[in-house]
């Protein structure tokens, strides 16, 4: 366990180290200068490269990476080229708002993915599993773009039931909570369908298995087969896919903040990538790479816990 | 199931015609193949069915883009037929789509069976760069590629190499780690095949059903993310119709005028739950063979 | 008064013989006397008639205000760091410090220059020497009184190549000179810097008047005194701006969270009208077209800082919403540099102008709100606007050109463009569908912004559709876009013959004499020079119909502490 756990903690060294390095040296190679970006198009050849040379953007990368890692190491983010203030002044609150929209969508996907997945897969082929099947590919093949726009004008504009805008500012008579339903309706109606199908295939996988047909057929309550042996070893399959979803909730839902004007992490990176903000984007990048590999980690823990024949090497 | 296919190995193109007749005995696969062939034959017979260019201009319809017996699905807001870039703009999507799906297939098979064939360092190394892209923000990664690149269809399709290669490098590892240590393989070995061989006509061909299903999961998935891109300016450049583009023109205007990003909409979902459904379809024939 | 009016300016008597004979209409001259150093008020009272607009800020005085009503008023706009103001490059950032801090000079909505935290201003006749007298009482939040010194302090830091404004660039030719630094850069060419040419360039008279010793003529002092970034700040804060700030403005920032939003409290002992509002806070929605637009809807906000083509039918829709809007000189600039092979020959460039409808164009890509562009850059809004006739679609002469210009069959090419505002990709979608015509086949390359304006006016970019602002007179952007080697000439076109034309333009205070030279500019730029204007765009932006006192500037300046808010 210790040598796993170590063995873990190095190899996600090693991916920071090699992504903020690639991070790094794709800036450096995509064309235009970054002070050129800060002070907008009208700015004269003098004034870009004075403040080039005020932030020390002249001197040779390497130098200027490993003073970045010094400081990175030191607590110190660096200076954010794009919102024109320290990193560490506008990640944290941009993470907690996206961890907050996250942790309710994942609140809401996860009972429903297990109660669906589980109703569709323990009887392959049944009507109720087409329905489900159907519904979850339909509603997960609607890109977020299409279904935020849709939902917005309905709820918005023609019912006006909802709030347009999900600034997290209570003003203008719009209480926060209000402001969050539409992002999360769009998380969730486009991430369910995808972790039903992989908990019904999981749980469809189980129900084929000689020991649950046995115990089946030896007369114990199909109901009590399905929720005492099927469901967890369905789940052991299930909680790979649920939490990878948490990388999706936290990078991937750039769109549904981008339509609603949510504050969030993925639209702070979309607006700091387009602009070579450096500092943002390889902080964001190591947050979300941080988040991503100890998501993996407890997989695999949860894994272990669940299905305690697996032991690691 | 690795045996059983083993056998079918022998004599693919009636396998094939056996797959395709198992497909018809599945609803739901019909159905996908179906929508996906609809498109497909759109795309091909564009010029004919197309009614309009549609890039042109009517100046008339600007004031009144609402569907007509002229416009059956209206115009958009630069007057241009919104039926006919629907028509043509399938042929950008079911060429930059599949296109790029299998470039990303060539890539993630030929390094996951170097990784899982030879193990060792050459495994340490591709699956620690696997795991390493895996990582990154898909977003960072498109937007590093577009924006040294530039946007162009051969830039999206580079991109979505970069992300989807490493997903699909581990699946054709994992399945070439099982296969390598089956008899056929030993066989080969004895008969003195070239590695090469070996991997691409002994082991490549067992991991087909798996990855059948998956790229037709993957081609729905680009689909969606070509769309994405779109939406976010880093798309295809204008003024070639392409589906995602053309909701991100209009979808401001979705209160007074929503046929116009609407329906494009439309067509980007069908063709997606098409794939998916197709690959379920093909899914519960694996299951069955 | 007609007797002191030769001190204010030599040329007023003229100007006001010329209105009263017919030869100057009111409008013109209301813009040129106060341009020439007349306060606003007298030049009303000269103008005669009734009053249709208060003397002070040119807004018409019919608009309802409503009685003092407190609340707060929301305005959706991009919130970025606002910390150095000097080095603005966006209006949006230079609308959150207006609120703290003004401009000595302001130009209404209707075009016309007053002076705002100066009292009034005179120039010489040679137009190198301007004076500028600052109204007296004006307190800072402080409770200090502004003197002659924070506004020399202002001015030199504006024109210190140290601070980065973009000011320098206006004053360079009037106050600044040249000099080698002594390094020399990677290509081994000296460096250069630049410097006041002499050390009195900027001077104080006294407590209350600054004087401006330029070395050349310069006819818009007053009107680049209210360029974005010279908001005058108060010398103790040295040049930074923030939370709690000290302005002489009617507004004290007391929140503001970047990418998010501004809140700004109304506070005492504001030296102007009194103020309606408690407070106004900008709200940020990002790029996205949709969340201002449904935040409106939704009533979250009460207005825009600027609105999109595509919202305007939306906009049109939402019962408690006006759309205010005002003529402009925006435009973007389709502009071809002649220093590659394509666009050498300017008989192509000819017929990529003939090719166009412009009329087309702006219904296409504007929605018909505004003017058909006219390619030479003038707009009918520009007091020297010449009228040259207007240039017709034809193709027939379009191909013509083509054909004499080696090209019959046409070429294949690249326009680079931005993908915002939303019509700037509409239009050229629209100019390309009309190249075609002439056998023009041009390929589309649409940048985001940030990457766009990283090659805007670079050869690397031989084609390309740039965003040009409103500024008040004619010359401004001639001078700024088409002069020899100037840093903003994008095109990278050079022609003599252009270049004297202008420099004569704008040493003439006479509209009527500016306008014969600018007749022949005109027609010069339309038979030789390097780009296609599709339209003028009109201005517009929504505004909750509660939100009384509104008007929509040209260049989109809000002043907050015009608005009230009906309950």
């Amino acid at each position: 366990m210790g040598a796993f756990a170590a063995r873990r903690l190095a190899a996600l060294i090693i991916t920071m180290m090699v992504v903020s390095m690639l991070i790094f040296a794709a800036f450096e190679w995509t064309p235009g200068q970054v002070a050129s970006k800060m002070l907008g198009p009208f700015a004269t050849p003098e004034q870009v490269e004075l403040l080039t040379e005020q932030m020390g953007l002249n001197r040779p990368a390497p130098v200027r990476y490993i003073e970045w890692v010094g400081n990175v190491l030191k607590g110190d983010l660096g200076y954010s080229t794009y919102f024109k203030t320290d990193v560490n002044n506008i990640i944290w609150d941009r993470l907690g708002n996206t961890l907050l929209l996250a942790s309710i969508a994942f609140a809401i996907i996860v009972p429903c993915s297990i109660i669906f997945g589980v109703a569709a897969g323990m009887r392959e082929g049944s009507k109720l599993d087409r329905t489900i099947s159907v519904l979850s590919i339909v509603t997960t093949s609607v890109p977020e773009f299409a279904s935020g726009v849709f939902l917005a004008t309905i709820f918005v504009i023609i019912l006006e039931w909802l709030p347009g805008a999900s600034t997290l500012e209570s003003g203008g008579d719009w209480s926060i909570a209000s402001q969050l339903v539409l992002p999360v309706a769009v998380m969730v109606l486009f991430d369910l369908g995808y972790v039903v199908r992989m908990v019904r295939a999981a749980m469809v996988d189980v129900m084929m298995k000689p020991y649950i047909r046995t115990a089946v057929l030896k007369g114990l309550g199909f109901r009590k087969v399905v929720l005492g042996h099927a469901l967890r070893n369905a789940m052991v399959v299930s909680l790979t896919v649920i939490l990878l979803q948490i990388n999706y909730l936290v990078a991937g839902v750039v769109v549904v903040e981008t339509i609603f004007a949510y504050p969030g992490f993925g639209h702070m990176i979309l607006e700091s990538a387009l602009s070579k903000d450096t500092a943002t984007v390889e902080a964001a990048t190591l947050i979300i790479v941080l988040i991503v590999v100890i998501t993996q980690i407890a997989g695999d823990l949860g894994y272990m816990w669940l299905n305690p024949r697996i032991r690691f090497k | 199931m690795a045996q059983a296919e083993q056998a079918l190995k022998v004599k693919s193109s009636g396998r094939f015609w056996r797959r395709l007749k198992l497909l018809t005995e599945s609803p739901i696969g019909v159905a996908g193949a179906m929508l996906v062939l609809f498109w497909v034959f759109v795309a091909i017979f564009a010029p004919w069915l197309a009614p309009y260019d549609p890039n042109a201009n009517n100046y008339e319809a600007l004031a009144d883009p609402l569907p007509n017996d002229m416009f059956l699905l209206g115009t958009d807001n630069q007057g241009r037929d919104i039926l006919s870039r629907i028509i043509w703009g399938s042929r950008t999507v079911l060429i930059v789509a599949p296109v790029a799906t299998f470039c990303a297939y060539v890539v993630g098979c030929i390094l996951g069976l170097l990784s899982g064939y030879y193990r060792g360092w050459v495994d340490s190394v591709i699956s620690r760069l696997a795991d390493i892209l895996l990582s990154f923000p898909a977003i960072v990664l498109y937007i590093l590629i577009i924006m040294r690149l530039g946007p162009s269809a051969i830039n999206v399709i580079v991109a979505v190499i970069f992300v989807a290669s490493p997903q699909i490098i581990r699946i054709v590892r994992g399945i070439t780690l099982e296969q390598r240590e089956l008899d056929y393989v030993t066989a080969a070995k004895m008969r003195g095949e070239s590695a090469i061989y070996i991997m691409l006509v002994e082991i490549l061909p067992n991991t087909r059903g798996p990855l059948i299903v998956d790229s037709c999961l993957r081609m729905g998935y680009t689909t969606i993310q070509i769309g994405v891109l779109g939406f976010l300016g880093l798309g295809l450049p204008p003024p070639d119709p392409d589906w995602g583009g053309m909701v991100q023109e209009t979808y401001s205007m979705m209160s007074t005028w929503p046929h116009m990003s609407l329906y494009p909409a439309i067509a980007i979902s069908s063709l997606v739950v098409g794939f998916s459904l197709l690959a379920d379809g093909l899914r519960e024939i694996s299951l069955r063979d | 008064m007609e007797q002191d009016l030769k001190k204010v300016h030599p040329y007023l008597p003229t100007l006001l013989t010329d209105y009263r004979t017919g030869k100057l209409d009111r409008r013109e001259f209301l813009r040129t006397s106060t341009l020439l150093g007349l306060s606003a008020v007298s030049a009303y009272a000269l103008a005669g008639g009734t009053a249709e607009a208060d003397p002070a800020t040119g807004n018409p005085l019919d608009t309802q205000v409503a009685e003092a009503s407190g609340g707060t008023i929301r305005i959706s706009m991009r919130c970025p760091g606002v910390d150095n103001p000097a080095t603005f490059s966006w209006v949006y950032d230079s609308n959150i410090v207006r609120q703290t801090c003004d401009y000595l000079t302001r130009t209404g909505v209707d075009n016309v220059t007053r002076p705002w935290l100066l009292e009034k201003w005179e120039a010489s006749e040679d137009l190198k020497t301007w004076t500028l007298y600052l109204k007296k009482g004006i307190k800072w939040s402080n409770g200090d009184e502004l003197v002659a010194d924070h506004v020399v302090w202002n001015l030199k830091r504006w024109v210190d190549p140290a601070v980065g404004s973009s000011v320098l660039g206006l004053f360079k030719d009037m106050l600044l000179t040249e000099y080698e630094t002594g390094e020399k850069d990677d290509k081994g060419n000296p460096k250069t810097a630049t410097k006041l040419y002499a050390d009195n360039a900027i001077e104080k008279v006294d407590d209350y008047t600054i004087r401006l010793n330029g070395k050349t003529s310069t006819l818009a002092v007053p009107e680049n005194l209210f360029h974005y970034p010279a908001l005058v700040l108060h010398p103790s804060e040295n040049g930074k701006f923030g939370v709690n700030s000290i302005g002489t403005g009617a507004f004290t920032l007391t929140t503001y969270e970047i990418g998010k939003k501004a809140v700004f409290k109304r506070r005492d002992g504001y030296w102007g009208n009194p103020v309606k509002i408690d407070s106004v806070e900008f709200i940020d929605h990002g790029d996205n077209a949709s969340a201002a637009l449904n935040a409106l809807a939704s009533k979250q906000v009460h207005g825009f800082y600027e609105a999109q083509t595509t919202q305007y039918a939306a906009l049109k829709k939402m019962k408690h919403v006006e759309i205010h809007s005002v003529s402009t000189g925006q435009t973007a600039a389709a502009r071809m540099q002649p220093i590659h092979d394509t666009w050498k020959d300017p008989r192509i460039a000819k017929a990529m102008r003939l090719a166009l409808d412009t009329n087309k164009l702006l219904k296409v890509a504007y929605l018909g709100l505004g003017a058909p562009g006219e390619h030479h850059h003038v707009c009918p809004v520009h007091p020297e606007y010449a009228d040259v006739g207007f240039m017709k679609q034809d193709i027939a002469a379009a191909k013509k050109l083509l054909a004499e210009a080696g090209k019959p069959d046409g070429f294949e090419t690249e326009i680079f463009c931005k993908s915002d505002p939303d019509w700037e990709p509409l239009c050229v979608q629209a100019m390309v569908q009309m190249w075609k015509e002439i056998g023009v086949k041009v390929k589309i390359n649409v940048l985001p912004s940030a990457q766009y304006w990283d090659i805007w006016n670079q050869p690397v970019a031989p084609f390309a559709f740039t965003t040009w602002t409103h500024r008040p007179l004619g010359t401004m952007v001639l001078g700024l876009a088409y002069r020899s080697n100037v840093p903003w000439n994008e095109a990278h076109w050079s022609n003599k013959k252009f270049d004297e034309l202008l420099n004569k333009a704008e040493g003439l205070l006479d509209v009527d004499k500016r306008r014969v030279v600018m007749a022949d500019i005109e027609k010069l730029m339309l038979d030789v020079g390097p780009i296609c204007i599709p339209l003028w765009r009109a201005f517009f932006t929504p505004m909750d119909k509660k939100v009384k006192g509104f008007k929509a500037h040209p260049t989109a300046y809000m002043f907050a502490e015009e608005w009230s808010l009906e309950a």
